[in-house]
């Protein structure tokens, strides 16, 4: 079973969530090899019978036969179509129908908390303060799921302006002051000199730069150091996020950008984070003409970097 | 000084309720409308100073109340904030064809933020 392998039909099997025997590609092999038998067969018997009429019903044997094993590997690519459409399509559904609820409850307890708060003891409004942080969290969660139903299913669209890498990366930082003053990490910032110049979706990049550095900042120890670097090289732009934290281990590196994986050195006491974010990076990163890739060593820390094509 | 007037169209009514009570208490004046038919009967009338529309909307949706709207001369001139949780590229680019002013997703965004962006729409 070599050859399967090596035509990776077991890789396409698994991806279809199908049996060997059931995937495209076997099928289409076990036509072509049909259809060479069945045409050695019609010469042997051309050969041996020299009767027009035993080639003839010889032919329309084969031909049917050629057509029933293409039918059924159509129809079994149309349900696989079908199928993976309606679980995208579920995804689409279900997200937007969580959305109602989520909303409702996040402006219920902002409500409460910034208008009706009087008389709530500071216990009380740590809990509430929990609940909408975490229902804030269910809310990006969806929006991660969205996201990536989207990619999935090729429909995620990207708009191609000029924007200013340093700017997207400035004022994400900013956003995520809170967390890196809680845990007292340094910052530092170099940038190119040059304006950092790149053709894509400012929303889309945001949300893919947000999560390197709030990775980053996760994957950190208290009082740790994070270097952000936007430097051209040749046509491209690259930015590169260091930190000195936890790292990743070995053994889990080739997953990192696997949808749903966390990492198992997730510092304490952190149960943030979706396993889509990397995901959704990558994706947004290379359909904007990029390329993503990381260097990580355990207890030492982990580099990020990403580049995109320039403009002037 | 008069309080500005904002015209609320949700027909969820725990969300149309938070909305209409914050704001009340950023000292906006709010009227609100449960389905597009009311909404729009209700910006001819009172004509508001701003409209937060939902798209998906009993008895008329969004897009249509939004069309009516810019098409009347009465209303046509009133700035409207989708709020929506639709998000698809498709939904974003036909509202604004429409005319809407600014399209914000509402689990994204907090209500303090929205009054954030009503105040800049009318630049106060």
């Amino acid at each position: 079973m070599r050859i399967i392998n090596d035509l990776n039909i077991k890789k396409q099997a698994e991806e279809l969530g199908v049996s060997v025997w059931q995937t495209p590609s076997f099928l289409f092999m076990l036509m072509g090899l049909i259809t060479i038998i069945a045409m050695t067969a019609t010469f042997y018997i051309s050969r041996n019978y020299d009767n027009p009429s035993i080639l003839v019903i010889a032919e329309c044997v084969v031909v049917v036969t050629i057509f029933s094993i293409g039918n059924s590997v159509i129809q079994e690519i149309e349900q696989m179509a079908r199928v993976n459409k309606m679980k995208t399509e579920f995804v689409f559904v279900a997200s937007h129908q969580l959305r109602t609820p989520l909303s409702a409850i996040l402006w219920e307890i902002e409500l409460l908390i910034k208008k009706r708060g009087g008389g709530l003891n500071e216990k009380q409004l740590e809990s509430l303060n929990s609940i909408s942080l975490l229902s804030g969290r269910m809310a990006r969660l969806v929006s991660d799921l969205l996201d990536v139903a989207r990619i999935d299913q090729g429909k995620l669209t990207l708009k191609k302006d000029k924007i200013d890498l340093f700017a997207i990366v400035d004022e994400i930082t900013k956003t995520l002051s809170p967390l890196i003053q809680s845990k007292n990490l340094q910052v530092v910032f170099k940038k190119c000199r040059s304006k950092c110049l790149i053709l894509g979706d400012a929303e889309k990049l945001g949300l893919a730069v947000e999560n390197l550095i709030s990775n980053a900042l996760k994957y950190s120890n208290n009082k740790g150091k994070i270097e952000i670097k936007i430097k051209k090289d040749g046509k491209d732009l690259i930015f590169s996020i260091q930190d000195n934290g936890v790292g990743i281990p070995a053994s889990q590196q080739k997953m990192v950008f696997n949808k749903f994986f966390r990492s198992d050195n997730v510092v304490k006491y952190q149960t943030e984070g979706t396993g889509l974010g990397l995901y959704i990076a990558k994706n947004i990163v290379e359909q904007s003409g990029g390329k993503i890739w990381f260097q990580s060593k355990e207890n030492i820390g982990t580099t990020f970097s990403f580049s995109l094509p320039a403009v002037s | 000084m008069d309080n500005k007037k904002i015209l609320v169209i949700e027909d969820e009514v725990s969300l149309q309720k938070s909305l209409s009570e914050f704001l009340e208490e950023e000292n906006f004046e709010v009227i609100s409308a449960l389905d597009g038919e009311k909404g729009l009967a209700m910006a001819q009338e009172e004509k508001p100073d701003l409209i937060l529309l939902d798209i998906i909307l009993p008895k008329k949706d969004g897009y249509e109340v939004l069309a009516e709207l810019k098409q009347s001369e009465q209303t046509k001139r009133i700035p409207v904030i989708l709020l929506t949780n639709l998000e698809g590229p498709e939904d974003i680019e036909k509202a604004f064809e429409n005319g809407a002013s600014t399209y914000l997703v509402k689990s994204n965004y907090k209500l303090e933020d929205i009054v954030k962006k009503i105040k800049s729409t009318l630049k106060m």
